[in-house]
């Protein structure tokens, strides 16, 4: 059902939420993964078992499985200011 | 299944060796209610896996893979450990043996010694450490090694300066526990076993027998072990490679192969059939550890036939330059002034050539050990020509006298999972043998009743482990304790070198006690293999062992960010962090039991499927053998002899006989597995033809097939055939004709992409074939063109048998392949000669391919049923390539056979054998215990919309008898998939709840804020 939007954001507001943030040239995103514990929690200890190098800035959270992810836990990452969150199962 | 009834067997088991294969052997028993007594020459049990750095191909340290097995043994309630202990007699027969055993005094008082190693400090007696080959030194009082189990010092008689010159007594003043008796004259006891395991290990071939190479002459010649001892962080150097003469780090390396191996005028006939695949892992680790380092192999054939082995080989050569030349070396001489060594050598085109390295390792070989005459005279078995223990291809792990079964590398020389392999294949036998005595003799564990902490403030003890060098040479471990010792609710912090051995185990308990700690948080690595360890020594210090959490920053932190200390330490201290966080609401979880069907389903009835069948059957287990084909006996029924010359026929006629007579084994065949459910201890198979199985495990044997060539004319021309239609040939009696020429062509289908592995089975049959082929007629012609010939083990005396016989064997290589042509009635083959340096033209009678082997075609509905994955070849993926060799990662399932990897008869008779061990120490148990790590339903919050019951892969969720959802915590397996779509957050993940996620994410926020957060 449509309904009509009153008081709608004018054009600056919007460029203001829209407008992408820019980092120093250094900028690294902090990176929250989730990862279910069978498959991509396994590869991310035998990315290390191999030597195979990645980013530090990305920390796993551990879950049983990735079916377990709730949006709660993706959005609470970003609300606190995460800069990226990558789920793998 | 415990029995308690009267019984004249003896439910205890004697091993005699506590390397990896008498541990597996151990632990496998005493979890499935037998008594085990483990005797064990040296101070400290491990043998020598524990002095081998890393293992390949994942390059996991050997350390901390058998650490864990160590501690296990260590204190299983039903494994007694006797060390420097050996056997004096033994008597009685398969299943009442009674067995003298001498314990050589200790002088320390293994229940007074807390090992703190005050004595050792003060020990002014230095002497050359055995443990670090010679490269260190320990004391005349000593721990084997710093993760030794027991950790008890012991008092080397011959070399402490009291029991020798009568003063000193130094270790005595310092000992505040009063360890010391220098009185001890030792003891000797008497045990009374049903069944006794042999597995003593082995020696290591003496190399200054090969004067030529030098070693004990030229400082920077060392033999393989010592150079693993450089590699160990632990080891002489601490990790860093240097050679011996001047501590300067090498840069160009020599490995020289076959050293005391293959060499029956200097050194042993046989194969060591380790030494191609350690030196390849040596020469990469060398180059993880240190960029500069040039590695070179000299070898004479590449037998790396296992696993994955070519793949590792191809890694070696492609990522980490290691340079690989054919070649034997004839004399290595040091050059005057520089410590450098001149290695001298015939190359390729046969020209001699000179080159100098700043280190050569010697790949020294296997042998039985030096006392391996005696100790089969004691035990009352025979030996073969070599000294091994004898056994034959068709029964691998049986000695000669009933009752006693040998496992490991005193059966012949084998690597580390062929042992673990063998481990639980002579436990698996023993249940068999001694399954009315199950249970009478065991104890069961009395633990501490378990802390009540509810409603107490959170007192988190935080463990911080160096791991060697693993963790400690990328992050800073003190800035990773200091950063996190004031977090609320930690109240206490410290650093430990190996979180995970006896030792350090030890003291977590005793930390726990005396802090009063109610949540403990190690920092080391991964809880997919040592959660379950820690959260035991924690309940064993009487805190409920989810009051645990590991954080990983080993494999994804260390290992993955080398190089880059600072960001690594930063992502240490987060890690650790966010389990502090989710440590802090941890709450104490109970655990479930849930019972098991005594009964197993075997997927495949070829000859892995039938030999675990039976072993399982013998041990009173119900079987159900399912198999696609009208029926039993696979690949089998193809094969009539053994390279040994044993009748397969024969063996697999009676087989099948005892399978189909056996009153405790159903064979359903012309079906398969339509569909199964439930879980370890509780499966349900529904089979094509309609039938139903309930059973607690799966054993997955469905076999392997042949690889049809399309290459080298065959199919069409009527000249060109595989092996295995040879030896039918020669089965029926019309092979070979007078004077007929055969050429035989390897690795058909083999070590090439895409199919970039060894088939393992095709230079024996090449071999065999070629034999007999010049046995029945020695006019007949036969020539083997190979890549390299891989008769590892003691199958080497046929390889050179074959080339008595006047077998010719031409070598070629991959990029120059021999080419075949149709030539009258005959197949003209034509191939590079590398030794005559041109091309050599055959006229063959009949062309033979050595055809490689596939996984079956059937594996991928099976492997899609089981949930079991497989590697890119399609093999099924084991738990664990070294130490869990025939385990999937899901319990209750388990791989046996050419499923698990191309291998040879011998072979598969262990691993099925194994299987059978390993799904008998699960089918023994009335009950299981569940973990705590379930999904908890919270019927107040609860809307019934039933979402839960759609995903649910468990069928856990069901409809009650109000109408609404309820929740059977018996069938969840705490996957959380109900968690995650549960709109009215009714379900919670035990540990993994919502609460605790977010309080890992605010952790990790709150020391780095993102770009939008700042």
């Amino acid at each position: 059902m449509m309904t009509e939007v009153t008081g709608a954001a004018s054009e600056q507001d919007v460029l203001t939420v829209e407008q992408p943030h820019e980092g120093p040239a250094d900028w690294q995103p902090n990176i929250i993964a989730f990862a279910c514990h069978y498959c991509a929690f396994a590869a991310a200890d035998l990315a290390g078992v191999m030597r195979l190098s990645y980013s530090p800035n990305v920390k796993i959270i551990r879950l049983p499985c990735t079916g377990k992810l709730d949006h709660i836990h993706v959005l609470r990452a970003f609300e606190r200011g995460v800069d990226g969150v990558f789920v793998a199962g | 299944m415990s029995n308690n009834s009267p019984s004249k067997k003896i439910g205890a088991v004697l091993i005699v060796g506590g390397g990896i294969g008498g541990m597996q052997a151990a632990l496998d028993l005493a979890d499935s209610g037998f008594k085990v007594h483990m005797v064990h020459r040296d101070p400290s049990i491990g043998g020598t896996m524990v002095m081998l750095d890393k293992t390949f191909p994942t390059g996991d340290c050997a350390m901390c893979m058998i650490s864990p097995k160590m501690v296990e043994a260590g204190r299983h309630l039903n494994l007694d450990i006797h060390t420097l202990a050996e056997v004096v007699s033994v008597e009685g027969q398969e299943g009442d043996f009674r067995v003298r055993v001498r314990h050589a005094p200790r002088y320390v008082d293994g229940s007074k010694c807390t090992g703190c190693g005050d004595c050792e400090a003060k020990c002014p007696k230095k002497v050359a450490s055995e443990f670090d080959q010679g490269l260190g030194v320990r004391k005349a009082i000593y721990s084997f090694f710093p993760q030794a189990v027991p950790n008890s010092r012991a008092i080397d008689a011959a070399q402490c300066i009291y029991l020798t010159k009568g003063k000193c007594r130094s270790c005595e003043k310092v000992c505040k526990a009063g360890a010391i008796n220098y009185e001890d004259k030792g003891e000797e006891i008497e045990l009374n076993v049903g069944s006794i395991i042999l597995s003593p290990g082995l020696d290591r071939y003496d190399a200054t027998v090969r004067g030529e190479f030098g070693l004990g002459r030229w400082e920077n010649v060392v033999t393989s072990i010592q150079f693993e001892r450089i590699l160990s962080a632990s080891g002489p150097y601490k990790g860093e490679i240097k050679r011996p003469s001047d501590e300067r780090h090498p840069r160009k390396v020599a490995w020289i192969q076959c050293v005391g191996s293959r060499d029956p005028h200097n050194g042993n006939p046989w194969c060591s059939s380790v030494c191609c695949m350690y030196a390849t892992k040596q020469s990469i680790i060398a180059r993880e550890h240190d960029r500069q380092i040039e590695p070179t192999i000299f070898y004479m054939e590449m037998r790396a036939f296992g696993k994955d082995f070519d793949k590792y080989v191809e890694r070696a050569k492609h990522e980490y330059g290691v340079r690989y030349q054919r070649a034997m070396i004839s004399a290595v001489r040091e050059e005057p002034g520089t410590g450098n060594l001149i290695l001298r050598y015939a190359s390729e085109d046969g020209k001699l050539r000179e080159e100098t390295h700043d280190m050569v390792v010697l790949s020294v070989g296997l042998q039985p050990h030096k006392d391996a005459a005696a100790f089969a005279k004691t035990f009352g078995i025979d030996m073969n020509p070599y000294r091994f223990a004898k056994t034959s291809p068709l029964k691998p792990i049986e000695t000669t006298r009933p009752g006693i079964y040998v496992t490991g590398t005193y059966q012949g020389p084998k690597d580390i999972p062929e042992t673990v392999i063998q481990g639980s294949a002579v436990a698996g036998r023993a249940m068999a043998l001694l399954s009315e005595a199950r249970g009478t003799e065991t104890v069961t564990k009395q633990l501490p009743p378990e802390k009540d902490v509810k409603g107490e403030e959170p007192r988190i003890g935080v463990f911080v482990c160096h791991c060697g060098i693993n963790i400690s040479s990328t992050v800073e471990i003190n800035q990773v304790v200091s950063a996190v010792k004031d977090l609320p609710g930690v109240s206490y912090v410290t650093n430990t070198l190996y979180a995970c051995a006896q030792d350090n185990q030890d003291i977590i308990k005793q930390t726990i006690k005396e802090q009063n700690l109610n949540r403990v948080v190690i920092a080391s690595c991964t809880p997919r293999t040592h959660e379950k360890l820690f959260q035991e020594t924690i309940r064993e210090a009487g805190l409920n062992k989810y009051l645990f959490d590991l954080a990983d920053i080993r494999e994804q932190c260390s290992w993955c960010h080398k190089g880059q200390n600072e960001a690594a330490t930063k992502k240490a201290i987060q890690i650790v962090k966010m389990s502090i966080a989710k440590s802090r609401i941890q709450e104490p979880l109970k655990t479930g039991a849930v019972g098991v069907t005594p009964a197993c389903l075997v997927v495949g009835g070829g000859i892995a499927g039938m030999v675990a069948s039976l072993a399982l059957a013998d041990q009173g287990f119900q079987v159900s053998i399912v198999e696609r084909e009208s029926g039993l006996g696979g690949l089998l029924n193809n094969v009539y002899r053994t390279l040994e010359g044993d009748d397969v026929q024969k063996f697999l006629k009676t087989k099948i006989g005892e399978v189909i007579g056996h009153p405790k084994i159903n064979v359903y065949t012309g079906v398969e597995v339509k569909k199964t459910e439930g879980f370890v201890g509780n499966f349900k198979t529904t089979l094509t033809d309609g039938t139903t199985v309930e059973h607690g495990a799966v054993i997955i044997a469905t076999g392997g097939m042949e690889y049809e060539p399309g290459e080298y004319l065959y199919g069409q021309n009527d000249k060109v055939v595989t092996q295995r239609q040879l030896e039918k040939r020669m089965a029926e009696g019309d092979m070979p004709g007078n004077g007929e020429r055969f050429v035989m062509v390897q690795c058909v289908g083999s070590r090439e992409e895409p199919n970039q592995y060894c088939s393992r089975v095709c230079c024996q049959d090449a071999v065999k074939n070629a034999i007999a082929l010049k046995e029945r007629n020695p006019q007949a012609h036969v020539v083997i063109i190979y890549r390299d010939i891989r008769n590892y083990g003691l199958r080497e005396d046929y390889y050179t048998k074959a080339r008595g016989l006047g077998i010719l064997f031409v070598h070629y290589e991959v990029d120059r392949k021999p080419t075949v042509e149709p030539s009258g009635g005959k197949v003209k083959v034509k191939t590079w000669d590398y030794m005559l340096n041109r091309e050599l033209v055959i006229e063959a009678d009949w062309l033979v391919l050595s055809t490689g082997l596939r996984p079956h075609p059937a594996a991928d509905k099976v492997a899609e049923m089981y949930k079991v994955t497989r590697n890119p070849d399609g093999y099924f993926l084991e738990a664990h390539v070294k130490l869990r060799p025939v385990d999937f990662p899901s319990e209750g399932l388990f791989v046996t056979g050419l499923a698990h990897a191309p291998k040879n008869l011998d072979e598969t008779v262990s691993q099925a054998l194994a299987a059978a061990g390993r799904a008998g120490v699960i089918l023994s148990h009335e009950s299981l215990a569940v973990s705590g790590i379930i999904a908890k339903h919270k019927r107040e919050l609860c809307m019934s919309c039933l979402s839960c019951l759609r995903v649910c892969p468990f069928g856990s969720p069901y409809i009650s008898e109000d109408g609404k959802i309820s929740h059977n915590e018996v069938k969840c397996m705490g996957c959380g998939i109900c968690a995650g779509i549960c709109p009215a957050k009714a379900f919670q993940v035990n540990n993994f709840r919502d609460d605790q996620i977010v309080a890992m994410i605010d952790a990790e926020v709150d020391s780095e804020p993102g770009l939008i957060g700042a």
